[in-house]
């Protein structure tokens, strides 16, 4: 059979893939919308209490989704809090800095890292809290900041990961541009590496905030419980989106109640596709303004 | 008859890549504003031999060098590892074979090098960047889009910008890798008239596969071949 075939045969393979997998993502969505558009409204979200008062934090929401959704943005914001500063400098280090051997050493153990199961880091966080708890103090218990510090524990790897890859990826002559106009290193990095290699460091942290807002196994060990309200402190336990859509799939009482965990989905993917949408706003205008002012 | 005032000098130099011979034991010596080019086939270190002169080299992973390269900066030669890295790339500039504009406007990547320098003066170096693109022949086709990503323009005009960027020091030594290679005739002329230009006040070295242009322009010659840099 002649090449031509073989590379007709593989392109169509290829669309085949694509039409599949956005086939299955359109299902998904399209299976949650049917099953959850009804639930979406006010009621849903801040049950029998003024939208206004629940959103100035005036009082408590009860049988509502708010506290979920606040729940999970903390969550989100805090986890990326702890992991980005931490994530870029060690993906900059191990691009820029790190010998040989030590760069193969720690990309495998990231790489290593980045396989552990959520449920795996849910119970390391869970047992550094019972060891706080019998060390240190007794009024340490899960938490929205253990939570947090586990997730970001959880999504390092990838934002390591893809900022050092990021970084590599950088052809020599746009590493050697602003070294040959007299910058120094850190000069280099920060003026022209880092907006550089922008683009690919944010599909990372998007992955990343994707990650903490949808793991259900480390919350549920850490900090989450299904009626907490919204939390107080970081020190608090708290309700997420998807514990809520976890509980509300496993334990429902009646087919309503089923009704409100594909309602609470459909927030929680709306929720990220807003986190989405930040996170590349601030990537093109990052992109477009440069990263110092005369 | 006057004499030949010498710009840089070569001592012995060596150069490896992971432990592989790039260059062996090059004495040359560079006379002051002429241009000088460097051909010889592909592959054999031409463009490594400018990274010697600026120590660009030491930028790069399993590169090493060794011997000595000294350049008269006006008081008398100085050994180019004696003088601090940052001051010494901005006396010696270097423009690359393929345009390589940064990820800001057109006016900050030519102000980009006086940031470097800490300078402050906003009408300083708002006066530096259109000098700069004045003797790059660009003013006139950007001066109304300076706010503009400076890789929306074309290739010709990059490069152009990418010179503008590395004269803006006014540099005492212009080293150039192949810079007209990847632009069309029209735009290689409008470079090669800039070089002309440019060694009244400038030493040039010039890296070029094109024997035509290196008879149009050079004063000089060398010729890299087997790891050896000889006079042309």
């Amino acid at each position: 059979m002649t090449n031509a075939f073989w590379d007709k045969l593989l392109a169509l393979f290829s669309w085949a893939c694509a039409l599949l997998l956005v086939g299955a993502v359109s299902v998904i969505i399209g299976f949650l919308v049917v099953k959850g558009y009804q639930t979406i409204h006010l009621e849903l979200i801040f049950s029998t209490t003024r939208p206004l008062d629940a959103l100035l934090f005036k009082q408590q929401v009860f049988d509502g989704l708010f506290p979920a959704m606040v729940g999970t943005l903390f969550l989100v914001v805090l986890s990326m809090g702890f992991a980005l500063p931490v994530g870029l400098a060690s993906g900059i280090f191990l691009a820029e800095y790190a010998p040989p051997r030590v760069k193969w050493i720690f990309s495998l153990l990231f790489d290593v890292l980045a396989g552990i199961p959520s449920i795996v880091v849910g119970l390391f966080g869970f047992s550094i809290t019972i060891f706080l708890h019998h060390s240190f103090s007794d009024r340490i218990f899960p938490c929205l900041l253990i939570s947090s510090l586990s997730l970001s524990f959880l999504v390092l790897p990838y934002i390591i990961r893809t900022t050092q890859i990021s970084l590599e990826s950088l052809p020599l002559q746009v590493r050697l541009t602003a070294p040959c106009l007299g910058a120094t290193k850190l000069e280099n990095i920060f003026l022209v590496l880092l907006p550089s290699s922008l683009s690919g460091i944010v599909s990372g942290i998007v992955l990343a905030i994707g990650r903490c807002a949808e793991d259900t196994a480390v919350i549920m060990l850490t900090g989450a419980v299904a009626t907490a309200g919204v939390p107080r402190s970081i020190f608090s336990s708290f309700e997420a989106l998807p514990f809520y859509v976890y509980y509300m799939a496993s334990e429902y009482a009646d087919p309503l109640e089923l009704t409100k965990g594909y309602g609470a989905a459909l927030i929680l993917l709306i929720l990220c596709a807003g986190l989405f949408v930040v996170a590349y706003a601030i990537k093109t205008r990052l992109t477009l303004k440069t990263p110092y002012r005369f | 008859m006057m004499e030949k005032e010498i710009k840089i000098q070569t001592k012995h130099l060596w150069f490896y890549y992971h432990g592989r011979t790039i260059l062996e034991n090059i004495q040359v010596e560079i006379e002051k504003n002429v241009i000088t080019s460097l051909i010889g086939p592909s592959g054999q270190g031409k463009s490594t031999f400018l990274m010697t002169l600026n120590r660009l080299w030491e930028n790069i992973d399993g590169a090493r060098a060794k011997g000595s390269v000294d350049i008269n900066f006006g008081n008398g030669f100085e050994d180019i590892y004696t003088v601090p890295v940052s001051r010494l790339r901005r006396q010696v500039g270097m423009v690359f074979q393929v345009p390589n504009p940064l990820p800001m406007s057109i006016f900050k990547n030519v102000a980009f090098p006086l940031r470097l320098m800490g300078e402050k003066d906003q009408i300083r170096i708002a006066q530096k960047v259109r000098d700069a693109l004045e003797r790059t022949f660009l003013w006139g086709e950007v001066k109304d889009r300076l706010s503009e990503d400076a890789r929306t323009l074309s290739g010709g005009q990059q490069q152009r910008l990418c010179m503008a960027r590395a004269l803006i020091l006014e540099p005492q030594v212009l080293l150039l890798d192949e810079p007209t290679s990847s632009l069309d005739e029209t735009s290689g002329r409008v470079i090669e008239d800039l070089l002309l230009d440019l060694k009244r006040t400038c030493t040039i070295v010039l890296v070029s596969h094109y024997m035509d242009q290196v008879k149009r322009i050079a004063d000089n010659g060398l010729v890299l071949t087997d790891r050896q840099l000889k006079q042309h």
